[in-house]
């Protein structure tokens, strides 16, 4: 008795086939779900926050009103926080870590150590003083009546040079703040120009740049497994027994299309999950980005599984491809817009479209250019390893 | 025997490649890349149409990464996308007009994703230039006292992490990749069908990873200028590290069944084996976490004789837990190999 079987149904059994010997693999499974829970771990140990100011310690007398001037500046940049300190000496021996500063819930300065406070105040602050200016006894006087007094500023020696000249340009300024000698040159009439969205105070943390980074690792990771898979099939001959079915080459390609997108895609939406970044807002823009991503690697993985004679030329195969297109995952981490050379790489406009979304929170308006330059890249890549899947099978 | 053979096929092998290549590469990416990344400098760009002096005080000024751009235009398209924290345009005739009191405009744009710490530094640094064209002596004396030591440079921080790749893929993916193709093809059962041992043949495996570690770290090393000045010592730290580099090797490689299996024991156990060098990069992260991985061991006699100068006789605690974790390891490999014959017996 013949039953005819639908095309839908085949390729639903050679999934299911490939979906049970992956379940079978309890070592396989465990290690994946490690992996995403390292990764995870991983996001959850860098840091959440930027440190984008510098915290000054400042001795001074008399000048009260100068440096609430300078303060209430600092507060409005958030680029420079002062820290008053009694005397000199505590000044210096904080900067040289002799000496602890904390700073209360009320804003008070504590300084803990020989010849200061026994201990720490509950619940205050420790400050991370590494640059400090002591400004001598009478400064105001003798600088307005030109006697150039001497200003020290004491430093780490762990402290950038740039900002070591900039504390002293920052004194030198003050001075002439008291001198009364205006600046040389005019300001715009806007003042300084900010270009692009403002963000400071609300810098993209190491950890928001790593959301990409890590969703774009997991999709490329899961190659190695589905190269892997291919190139098991190939070298055993099982597609030759599936072949022996009714199922086609079309199906066997099929299936392996829809069991690679589905493995790569679930695991870079479980991390997506975990790392609480899909939300109502930008879940389908995620998801089509996913979907995308872990279709150019499963092309990518018919190819290197296809060449591949061993497990070991597999992973060589798959390196010559995944670590080119692993550049342009660094690239969100570093300031800026990425050269040239690597927004050329097919992998650049996936972690783009990840990093808007997931980072700078972009919607599909602002992604649409990046996602279409994805699609093409991922016909390439796709219908590539179709064909060279295609080839290999039927040479078996 | 089982050595020679492996020498003579192992080069035509894409992991050898992969072995030599891989230091060198990642030495380029990691000084070239990550260096920058750790030690971001405050980025400046100048479009100066009249060799200003402030261009050149900039160019030699520490810490500051200055870049000269052709247009006003280039420079705020540039600042916008945040290539640069900041961009300073300075038309011909702004030094004269500065110091004949004309008051020139100060057209200076800031990148509204630059950091406040650096707007803040290239504004002031670039009002104290501009006061300094003028020629202005200043009201007031800077002097700067200096205390500590300024620790090290992120580019030497690095280097754990290189040798440690130098040793992992030479010294325990060599072997343990080299066991797995035995077993996958079934050369390690014809090959004990000769008088060959399977200690011996594990032990030949091993000491290729060993060769191919050591010079391979020695290479990374000698990259990165961090080989140290008593070689003897370092090349006996090098050595029991690519030592215990391949008993790992051994490890995975009895413990995997194919190649998948090795694959994916690698890519989990990279946290633990890659783990403890990341403190070497966050020096003020609790260090007592990074010798709670057995790996820990194995780097930081390298790291403390090579590159900080310290004796064989400073580390010998560390050697002397090193080699302790190597005798177990050994241990394992034996009981290993047991189940693996055993295993190879019953396939038979």
């Amino acid at each position: 008795m013949n039953r005819r079987v639908s095309r839908a149904a085949i390729i639903s059994s050679i999934v299911r086939k490939d979906f049970t010997e992956f379940s079978r693999d309890q070592l396989y499974v465990f290690l994946s779900i490690i992996g995403l829970v390292f990764f995870a771990l991983t996001y959850y140990l860098v840091p959440d926050t930027v440190d984008e100011t510098i915290t000054l310690g400042v001795h001074q007398t008399g000048m009260d009103a100068l440096v609430g001037q300078f303060q209430s500046g600092a507060a409005t940049t958030e680029g420079l926080d002062l820290v008053a300190l009694d005397t000199a000496d505590h000044l210096a021996a904080a900067v040289a870590g002799d000496l602890a500063v904390y700073r209360t819930s009320t804003g008070d300065i504590v300084v803990v150590g020989a010849g200061a406070e026994p201990q720490a105040p509950k619940g205050a602050e420790k400050l991370d003083l590494t640059i400090g200016i002591a400004f001598p006894d009478r400064f105001l006087r003798s600088t307005a009546a030109g006697e150039q007094p001497t200003v020290t500023v004491y430093t780490d020696a762990a402290v950038a040079p740039e900002i070591r000249s900039a504390m002293a340009s920052f004194v030198r300024e003050i001075a002439y703040s008291i001198t009364g000698d205006q600046l040389p040159v005019s300001q715009p009439a806007q003042g300084t120009a900010i270009l692009g969205p403002d963000r400071a105070g609300d810098q993209a943390s190491l950890r928001d740049k790593l959301r990409p980074m890590l969703a774009f690792f997991v999709l490329m990771i899961e190659t190695f497994a589905l190269s892997s898979l291919i190139a098991s099939e190939v070298m055993n001959r099982t597609v030759t027994a599936v072949l022996v079915t009714p199922a086609r080459v079309g199906d066997f390609l099929a299936a392996k299309t829809i069991y690679g997108t589905i493995l790569t895609s679930a695991q870079a939406l479980i991390l997506l999950l975990a790392l609480r970044t899909l939300t109502t807002g930008n879940w389908s823009t995620l998801l089509a980005t996913v979907l995308l991503g872990a279709v150019m690697f499963t092309g990518i993985a018919m190819i290197t599984g296809s060449a591949g004679k061993d497990f070991i030329g597999t992973l060589f195969y798959n390196m010559l491809f995944i670590l080119p297109l692993m550049i342009p995952a660094f690239s969100v981490l570093f300031p800026g817009t990425a050269a040239g050379w690597v927004k050329a790489m097919p992998s650049y406009p996936i972690i783009d479209t990840l990093n808007k979304v997931t980072t700078y929170g972009a919607g599909w308006s602002e992604v649409a250019d990046s996602l279409g330059v994805a699609l093409a890249w991922v016909v390439v890549f796709y219908v590539c390893g179709l064909l060279v899947l295609r080839r290999k099978v039927r040479t078996l | 025997m089982v050595l020679r053979k492996d020498l003579a096929l192992g080069p035509r092998t894409p992991l050898f490649l992969y072995a030599i290549a891989l230091p060198v590469v990642l030495t380029a990416v990691f000084q070239l890349a990550f260096g920058s990344l750790f030690q971001p400098q405050p980025r400046l760009a100048v479009v100066d149409d009249g060799s200003s002096a402030i261009t050149a005080a900039v160019r030699d000024m520490a810490g500051i990464e200055l870049t000269v751009l052709d247009s006003a235009a280039e420079l705020k398209h540039a600042v916008e996308a945040n290539d640069y924290d900041a961009g300073l345009v300075l038309p011909a005739g702004f030094d004269e007009a500065v110091r004949s009191g004309q008051k020139p405009p100060l057209e200076m744009y800031i990148s509204g994703e630059s950091y406040a710490s650096n707007r803040i530094i290239l504004s002031v640094t670039t009002l104290d230039l501009v006061r300094a064209v003028e020629g202005r002596t200043p009201p007031v004396d800077v002097k700067l006292v200096q205390s500590g030591n300024a620790g090290l440079p992120i580019s030497i921080r690095l280097v754990p992490i290189l040798v440690m790749y130098a040793l992992f893929v030479a010294g325990a993916f060599l072997p343990a990749s080299s066991i797995v193709d035995e077993k996958v093809h079934g050369t390690l059962t014809a090959m004990l069908v000769t008088p060959a041992k399977l200690s011996e043949i594990l032990t030949a495996k091993a000491a290729l990873g060993a060769l191919m570690a050591f010079l391979m770290s020695i290479v990374t090393l000698l990259l990165n200028n961090a080989f140290g000045s008593n070689w003897p010592e370092v090349v006996a730290v090098v050595l029991l590290g690519a030592v215990f580099a391949s008993l790992i090797g051994l490890v995975i490689g009895s413990l995997a069944k194919d190649g998948a299996m090795l694959f994916t024991i690698m890519k989990s156990s990279g946290i633990l084996l890659f783990g403890p060098v990341i403190f070497y990069i966050f020096p003020e992260w609790p260090q007592w976490i990074a010798r709670l991985f057995p790996t820990y061991w194995m780097i930081d006699p390298i790291w403390r004789v090579a590159v900080l100068g310290e004796g064989v006789g400073d580390v010998w605690r560390s050697i002397a837990i090193a080699v302790g974790i190597g005798c177990a390891l050994v241990l394992v490999v034996a009981r290993l190999s047991l189940r693996l014959r055993a295993q190879m017996a019953a396939a038979a």
